[in-house]
């Protein structure tokens, strides 16, 4: 039990940010479904198009049900915090785990008498404590609203809230799983984020498939198996409590397999590369290789599902009979260039993410005492982060490239209409200055104040609300182009208007310069 | 070429309110190997950084080979080879690849004289560096910074890692540097390390410089260890006989005799000894843990 609060103690922020954020989205947003459509008719009529946009189909699943506000709600704001669970329960799983294990802390506790699963089952307590505390979290800040919002019951809110931990809990205890094969906490990472990828892409074509029955192999499909505020099936929340619990019984089991330190799958750790470089250019691109490589391959699976699934739903849409309201909802009005601008928001949103992260790697090397050795080789002090910003920015451009390449390779084969491999690359590659926008203010953090670089979170995070949920929630339009992942035109329009991502890109380069400027100007951060 | 590799005249380093270094001064010769002392937390690192242009200096004066690093730090550590006491390395390279990666930033590189010392060091730099211990990053280091064709080397305790078999190893190699004339910079608190290499020494308190100068001279001021055995006649003579130089106190010496003699007073307190023909007598220098040890107690009270 001491061993569970010291390991909440220690992760308190990381566990705690996710559980803002989860429940924050989830109990912030339930009215907004009943507000934003002043009468029934126009809320039929956005319930509608929703039913008809193959964006959202991919994205959220099928809209059943009654088309309340609470149904609404579970659809869309249900499928994004499952998926943030997910990711989540990856994250924590993996930290309170081997990270701890790869640190060597746990080497030290070890040693102060704690039997050999008592670490394993310190964790798992701390994953089953956030689970618990995300389900009840959910059902409060949901339920509060019941007879204010059409459609949402206590009993609702509690399958909903149940459904958060659930999903959470299931992919935190497979992601234990694996951290006992992986050869390390980072190789556990990249196998936790694949299996999250597998059950989005189960869930994806089970919804755009018809093949509803997939969504119960699916932990982020528990959503549309349970249905919370219409059936509110609770037996199959028991299910996957059971597959959570065999799941930890299997992490056990391995743990006591193997080494200490080691995964049952073992690392080379032995090379006989080289490593000729001339320049922090070089060392920054050869220790970014193999993230621009694992991204590259996600952001393409996702651009390519996009592309592969767009087919039969684009199809119906184009044959539904969508006139007026909905056509004018539509944007382009033309189908394809609208379900590529959500593609192409959902791969601008993780190649940023990406973005983020390479360049924090900048702060991280510095903490870690990386930098003062660079350095003290004879670099100039702005060196380091201007190459990793450099670094940064061709990584995102490979990442795009070769999605947008792919997408625009296999789109054409799922879907027919106008230029659809030009709109299918133009919408992919159109979210680097986005990127890059994003990488320059985390940038200019890193080099203002090592210390504050968490703040580089908060403009993706917004940009992502207002893209994702911003025009069912009736955000005004001049909001919603705060976002940065909204701006990119149509490729196939007769004159693309390219202003917005020029800003982007100055905005992006200011920044940068900015930050690389400010790091000449302060100390190293040390320790 | 200068006379002084690094002058430092009334260095303040402040972190907020706190001053990690608090008017210092240093200076080492080119071409001399200086120790650098001081207990932990005294304020080395801090100094270290800032010679490298890592940190700028609040207050005083900072050159190294003429330059002030804070303005001129890559043609300031382009000379210079750094090893740190907390080695962090690139966990996902090999330590051939680290090898490569500090050379290829420096740009300049001696392959033959790294692969000899990483035989030396017994090395294996082919393996991941999250593979290595403490010991083994700290080699890999040790191997860039002695291979590297630099001027000077800042050594910021680089053998807490090491084993006894390549402390020595390490020893051998200041002194090449040394007699390759490159200056060094070896900060330590392992006072036998610094005696067995260095002419020169620092030593620094709070931020504060205590005592510096050649080691040689430092060891004259300070009173020398007398040793003898005496029988209780003898112990009875030697007592009286010192209380009027202040070097005994009103109780009898025992049968052993140990003193801490003023280097003025060392004829008197021997002439003594041999006239009372006590046996085994010895006289010791003072040693550096001595010197060390006497500003630190000091302070301590």
């Amino acid at each position: 039990m001491n061993l569970t609060r010291l390991l909440l103690r220690r992760y308190r922020v990381l566990i705690g940010a996710w559980t803002v954020l989860v429940i924050a989205l989830s109990g912030a947003t339930v009215s907004g479904y009943q507000t934003t459509y002043r009468t029934a008719e126009q809320r039929r009529t956005a319930v509608e198009l929703a039913r008809h946009n193959p964006a959202s189909t991919f994205l959220y699943g099928r809209l059943t049900g009654p088309g309340t506000p609470a149904s609404m709600f579970t659809w869309e704001i249900g499928a994004i915090v499952t998926v943030l669970a997910a990711v989540a329960a990856v994250l924590v799983a993996i930290a309170v785990t081997r990270a701890e294990e790869d640190d060597g802390m746990l080497e030290l506790l070890r040693s102060c008498g704690l039997g050999g699963a008592a670490p394993l089952r310190g964790a798992l307590a701390v994953l089953v404590l956030t689970a618990a505390l995300w389900t009840l979290g959910c059902t409060a800040a949901v339920g509060v609203w019941t007879g204010h919002t059409d459609g949402v019951t206590w009993s609702g809110a509690v399958a909903f809230g149940a459904v958060v931990g659930l999903t959470f809990l299931v992919v935190a205890v497979l992601a234990v799983a694996l951290a006992q094969v992986a050869p390390s906490a980072a190789g556990a990472r990249v196998l936790g984020f694949t299996t999250v990828g597998v059950a989005f892409a189960i869930r994806a074509v089970a919804d755009t498939r018809g093949a509803g029955r997939l969504n119960w192999l699916t932990p982020l499909g528990l959503r549309a198996t349970v249905r919370p505020f219409a059936e509110n099936r609770w037996w199959v929340l028991a299910v996957y409590g059971a597959v959570a619990l065999a799941l930890a019984g299997l992490a056990v089991a391995l743990s006591g397999r193997r080494e200490y330190g080691a995964g049952l799958v073992r690392r080379r750790d032995r090379r006989d590369t080289r490593l000729i470089i001339r320049s922090g250019f070089g060392l920054a691109e050869r220790l970014a290789r193999r993230s621009v490589i694992v991204w590259t391959v996600a952001v393409a699976c996702v651009g390519t599902m996009f592309a592969a699934m767009g087919s039969a739903v684009v199809q119906q849409s184009r044959d539904g009979d969508l006139g007026g309201f909905l056509a004018s909802q539509l944007g382009t009005g033309d189908p394809t260039a609208a379900y590529f601008a959500t593609s192409g928001t959902v791969i601008g949103l993780t190649v940023s993410t990406f973005a983020v992260l390479c360049v924090l790697r900048n702060t991280q090397e510095e903490t870690a005492g990386l930098t003062a050795q660079v350095l003290a080789a004879g670099t100039r002090r702005w060196a380091p982060l201007a190459w990793q910003v450099v670094v940064t920015a061709l990584g995102s451009a490979v990442v795009l490239v070769a999605t947008g390449a792919l997408t625009a390779l296999v789109a054409p084969t799922a879907i027919d209409g106008p230029h659809v491999a030009v709109r299918a690359f133009g919408y992919a590659v159109g979210q680097w200055p986005a990127a890059t926008a994003l990488a320059g203010w985390t940038a200019l953090l890193a080099g203002l104040r090592p210390r504050l670089t968490w703040l580089a979170w908060i403009p993706l995070i917004g940009s992502g609300v207002l893209a994702l949920l911003g025009p069912l929630l009736g955000v005004p339009a001049r909001v919603r182009d705060l976002g940065v992942f909204q701006h990119v035109p149509d490729a196939a329009a007769a004159h693309p208007d390219l202003w917005p991502l020029l800003v982007l890109l100055a905005l992006a380069a200011a920044a940068a310069v900015l930050g690389v400027a400010a790091t000449t100007r302060r100390d190293l951060t040390t320790g | 070429m200068a006379d002084q590799a690094i002058e430092v005249e009334g260095l303040v380093k402040r972190f907020g309110g706190l001053a990690a270094v608090d008017g210092l001064d240093l200076s080492v010769r080119t071409g001399e190997v200086h120790g650098f002392l001081g207990s932990n937390g005294a304020g080395k690192s801090t100094t270290v950084r800032v010679l490298l242009g890592l940190y700028r200096a609040t207050a005083g004066r900072v050159r190294v080979f003429g330059l002030d690093p804070a303005e001129h730090a890559a043609e300031v550590t382009r000379r210079i080879s750094y090893v740190p006491g907390e080695v962090g390395l690139w966990p996902n390279l090999t330590g051939q690849e680290v090898l490569d990666a500090l050379a290829g930033l420096r740009g300049t590189r001696d392959q033959a004289a790294e692969r000899r010392l990483a035989d030396a060091f017994a090395l294996d730099p082919r393996k991941l560096v999250r593979t290595y211990s403490k010991g083994n990053r700290q080699k890999v280091v040790l191997v860039a910074a002695f291979a590297a064709r630099t001027d000077l080397l800042v050594l910021d305790e680089p053998t807490s890692g090491l084993d006894p078999l390549m402390e020595e190893l390490f020893q051998s190699c200041v002194r090449e540097a040394a007699a390759a004339g490159r200056t060094v910079l070896l900060s330590s608190h392992i006072l036998a390390e610094v005696e067995e290499l260095c002419e020169s020494v620092t030593i620094i308190k709070d931020g504060r410089l205590v005592e510096s100068g050649r080691l040689a001279d430092m060891r004259h001021l300070a009173a020398s260890a007398v040793t003898a055995r005496l029988s209780q006649e003898q112990a009875a003579v030697v007592a009286d006989r010192l209380r009027p130089l202040g070097l005994a106190g009103p109780g009898p010496v025992g049968p052993d005799l140990r003193l801490s003699v003023p280097r003025e007073r060392i004829p008197a307190v021997l002439g003594l000894l041999a006239e009372v023909d006590a046996r085994d007598i010895t006289c010791t220098p003072a040693k550096l843990e001595d010197l060390f040890l006497r500003h630190y107690q000091v302070a301590a009270r």
